[in-house]
């Protein structure tokens, strides 16, 4: 992004920082309690030693840009509607134009004494561990970029919502809390899945099926301790085009992530292990059947408080593309000759948050990253990556 | 005859302006790392005067309160009133009578904000506010300190 281009947006991130404070209290001026309007604006800052992430960043690029506006309104006191526009960019992945995050509509038809279970249907945000829920908003993030292990931001669209139904429960318990989600949808899919993949943006279309997605949480002391379990289950069927070097066929993907957290005062200790069976069938000589593999993710993150408005972190994050082929070796020895270092991550992450206000957040973020591999394919040509590289991430927040 | 050991021997005359002030200023880190300041106060939960219901088991009033439970067991909607999150009273509400951190409860509200799948509770900033909006307010529920006793708002137990 030029000088002119980014000095335009700041003007404009500067001009709605003055005109979205009144919408925070929108509610009371439509008087009207059921309805709710919140959202946020980031925008961030990313230079990397080498390598590309978000844009022209081994130059320095503003291109990381989250804008989200949300609307909540309550039908019936059991019954609510709510929708969340939703505009990403991303360096190559993502480019700004708005879309619908979710869409849904929400029936809490049972309430008993010690729990309650509901319906949603409609455009709902895929449970996946701690975090993925609202990942866009900066606020609820623990670091400017998620661990990349289990929370790839190179197929975000994939892991961000789905259109489907889901059922979700609460039992509440003296021994504590058991919240449960489940049930059916299509995840989004866009080129960046493509890319993933099948390793470019084919003339064919990847489009997703419907995928199981079910998350299981337990929290006692309502979230000292939390633990959960998730698993997302599913296919993506390729529709090749005229020229495409595959065969009709499917990718079949199966996630599953258990996770950790303790919460004390002024500490946070968060782990989570991830496992993705990636499994290629029918796509033809270039995918053979046996070409697919296991995933493999985890991080440890230990965050402190310091004088309730400053955050320090620091994470160790771990991913292996294959986790019969950790270190790279075959698949740098395969037909490809796709260099090793591709094939895993291990960043070690250092951060620093600052809420200046409650709606206002600045932080700043160091990564030393051994290995390329949650790169994107469609910002980096993985036979010039360089295997140690260092990244400096800044990001501003707003909220309302 | 001998000499008295002068017990500043050893460190400069004029310490660098960074030695000086360490001490008071580790110190004060310290006491706000180990002591924060948490003060007790009587808190008590209130609810609008037509609401049918007298005691709520510290499990509800959590699931009330992180916005998880929105209808009372009559089918109305809980209206759910808080203070800021750095409110004294506020900080003192959760830890006392939930048994929660504030951060926790922001998490969750955060959680249900920006996932679609719930609202924030209303913030009100004193006592005052806070009383008149649960007394207006069908089915709503909050807290104040017991010396702000009010007798227009109802008096929920926490079992």
């Amino acid at each position: 992004m030029n000088r002119y281009r980014f000095c335009k947006w700041s003007r404009r991130l500067v001009l709605l920082g003055w005109l979205l404070p009144p919408l925070a209290t929108a509610s009371s001026l439509f008087g009207d309690e059921n309805l709710q309007i919140h959202g946020f604006l980031s925008q961030g800052y990313t230079h990397t030693s080498a390598n590309s992430w978000l844009g022209d960043s081994s130059n320095g690029s503003w291109d990381f840009r989250e804008l989200g506006l949300n609307a909540s309104y309550r039908l019936t006191p059991q019954l609510q509607i709510s929708g969340q526009l939703l505009s990403l960019t991303a360096g190559e992945m993502q480019d700004g134009s708005p879309s619908l995050d979710y869409g849904l509509l929400d029936y809490n038809f049972a309430n008993f004494d010690n729990g309650n279970l509901g319906l949603r249907f409609g455009r709902v945000k895929t449970p996946i561990g701690l975090y993925n829920d609202t990942r866009d908003a900066a606020f609820t993030r623990p670091t400017n970029f998620l661990p990349q292990s289990i929370y790839f931001d190179k197929v975000r669209n994939l892991e961000l919502s789905n259109d489907g139904f889901q059922i979700y429960g609460d039992l509440l318990t003296d021994w504590g809390d058991l919240l449960f989600q489940g049930g059916m949808g299509k995840p989004v899919t866009d080129e960046n899945v493509e890319y993933a993949y099948l390793g470019n943006d084919w003339q064919g279309e990847l489009s997703s099926d419907f995928f199981f997605l079910g998350r299981i949480i337990y929290e006692l002391d309502a979230g000292r301790i939390r633990l959960s379990a998730t698993i997302a289950d599913g296919d993506l069927d390729f529709e090749p085009g005229p020229t495409d070097p595959f065969s009709k066929g499917t990718v079949s993907i199966q996630l599953r992530v258990l996770s950790f957290q303790y919460n004390a005062e002024a500490w946070h200790f968060t782990t989570e292990y991830m496992q993705e069976d990636v499994i290629n069938r029918n796509l033809g000589a270039f995918r053979p059947d046996d070409s697919g593999g296991t995933a493999e993710g985890f991080y440890l993150q230990f965050a402190h408080d310091l004088f309730t408005d400053w955050e320090i972190i620091a994470r160790y994050d771990v991913s292996y593309l294959n986790r019969d082929d950790r270190d790279g070796t075959k698949q740098e020895a395969g037909p490809f000759g796709i260099p090793a270092h591709n094939m895993f991550a291990k960043d070690w992450t250092l951060g620093l948050r600052w809420d200046i206000t409650p709606a206002f957040m600045v932080r700043g973020e160091y990564h030393w990253v051994d290995g390329t591999a949650w790169l994107s394919a469609r910002e980096n040509n993985f036979f010039q990556t360089e295997r140690h590289w260092q990244m400096f991430s800044l990001l501003a927040s707003y909220r309302f | 005859m001998e000499k008295r050991q002068d017990p500043t021997a050893g460190i400069p005359d004029r310490a660098s302006p960074w030695h000086l002030p360490l001490a008071p200023v580790l110190l004060l880190a310290f006491s706000l790392l180990f002591f924060p300041s948490s003060q007790v106060f009587a808190l008590q939960l209130i609810t609008h005067p037509n609401t049918d219901i007298a005691e709520i088991s510290r499990s509800t009033a959590r699931a009330v309160f992180s916005m998880r439970r929105q209808v009372w067991p009559d089918g109305g909607a809980i209206r759910v009133f808080v203070f800021p999150d750095k409110h004294k009273l506020h900080k003192a509400f959760a830890k006392q009578l939930l048994g929660v951190f504030p951060h926790q409860l922001r998490r969750a509200w955060d959680r249900k904000v920006f996932s679609g799948t719930g609202q924030a509770p209303d913030t009100v900033q004193s006592e005052a506010e806070m009383i008149e909006m649960i007394n207006k307010t069908p089915g709503a529920i909050g807290y104040i300190s017991e010396d702000n006793r009010d007798e227009s708002v109802q008096i929920l137990q926490v079992e």
